[in-house]
């Protein structure tokens, strides 16, 4: 196939940068080679080509990144200045900080009304080791006694617990496995074997009431004809 | 950002042809990127294609705003200036024929019509792909390849009228 001088043209940059396939670039070749106009034009589109290629990258001015940097980010001296400034707070803004400014703040509000210091009115006598001493002495006892007795109270309640226990948990289990035959002690098997879970509920009031009768004696008196 | 710097700059440059035009440029494009980095996408394909992508969109609205002023003006009188700043860590004599070349390719740019400038700097000074090009040009691949063979073959001609021999 013979191209024209056209064709040439049209399809120079694809020879130049080597696009061309097998066939076009004979047929390229071809005409290029032994045409007068062509091969001229060939040459120098490509001399040309292969020089802008090797072209190096003019130097950018020196003051261009800082002037980029200014525009953008504003001026860099500001920026230095407030960079040094903030360098200072900077480990504040940390989340562990934060966890240890609330801890430091916590310990504060728990010592500070231990020591005897007034929020509201503090003093300066309130400083001094002796009524520091004092006051944490004093509330060292408050926290001791109010401790001790609310021990003793749960011990009481401990107590009663533990008197009833013992008669309303072996009770429980006939509750949810009924046995007719060893619930009527006289052995009869009327009425009450009927109706286990009511006979159950019998006992375990009558047991209740004998063990508040020996707690509090005097309930029981008015409650007894 | 340097390195980004430095391939805006000589877009801007090549362009415009006109180096504290071209500074100027650089900054306000930095700055639209500054400012729209949010609207960026992977889509748009990698961050020099997008940046390449917003310079050219920079270049071509000054282009259009500074026509009038160059219709009085002739971009003649700038370009020797120019070249004779240019600094690079060449000998002198690879520093002079560089110079010279890069103020003739310069000169010859300036010469041609923005459509086929902007295709050819592109394609043979900041070494884009055809597909980045269509990327940043939005125009069919078909159009790329004709702006870039047409800008190529008038460019050669021109430096050839210039005296420029291939080497």
């Amino acid at each position: 196939m013979n191209w024209t001088c056209e064709q040439i043209e049209t399809r120079l940059s694809e020879y130049v940068d080597g696009s061309l396939d097998a066939s076009a670039l004979s047929a390229f070749e071809g005409h290029a080679n032994g045409c007068q106009r062509c091969a001229p034009l060939v040459a120098r589109v490509a001399g040309i080509v292969a020089q802008m290629h090797a072209l190096e990258m003019l130097a950018e001015p020196p003051q261009l990144a800082e002037q980029i940097l200014a525009r953008t980010l504003g001026p860099r001296a500001n920026k230095a200045k407030r960079s040094g400034v903030l360098d200072w707070f900077r480990p504040m803004i940390q989340p562990r900080f934060a966890y240890g400014a609330v801890s430091v703040l916590v310990t504060f509000g728990v010592m500070i009304p231990a020591l005897g210091i007034d929020w509201h009115k503090p003093k300066l006598a309130d400083l001094r080791p002796i009524n520091i001493y004092r006051a944490a002495d004093r509330e060292a006892h408050l926290v001791y006694a109010r401790g001790a007795k609310f021990v003793s109270d749960l011990r009481v309640v401990y107590e009663i617990q533990s008197r009833l226990r013992p008669e309303t948990e072996p009770q429980s289990a006939p509750d949810n496995e009924p046995q007719p035959t060893k619930s009527s002690p006289s052995g009869t098997t009327n009425g009450p074997q009927k109706n286990p879970r009511g006979l159950n509920r019998a006992r375990q009031f009558s047991s209740a009431g004998v063990v508040l009768a020996s707690a509090v004696p005097g309930a029981c008196e008015r409650i007894s004809p | 950002m340097r390195r980004h710097a430095r391939r805006v700059f000589n877009l801007c440059y090549r362009f415009t042809g006109n180096r504290t035009e071209a500074e100027d440029l650089s900054q306000e494009v930095f700055l639209r990127v500054y400012r729209t980095l949010a609207s960026y996408r992977s889509i748009h394909g990698g961050f020099p294609t997008w940046l390449t992508s917003v310079s050219r969109n920079l270049l071509i609205d000054h282009y259009r705003r500074t026509r009038r002023e160059r219709l009085t003006d002739s971009l003649d009188d700038a370009m020797p200036k120019l070249e004779n700043k240019e600094s690079s860590g060449r000998r002198p004599d690879q520093h002079a024929l560089a110079g010279e070349l890069s103020l003739q390719v310069q000169d010859a740019l300036g010469k041609i019509s923005p459509d086929l400038r902007e295709a050819v700097i592109l394609r043979d000074l900041q070494g884009l792909e055809y597909q980045e090009i269509q990327q940043v040009l939005q125009i069919p691949e078909g159009t790329v390849k004709s702006r870039i063979n047409r800008g190529r073959i008038e460019l050669a001609r021109l430096l050839d009228q210039m005296g420029l021999r291939p080497h």
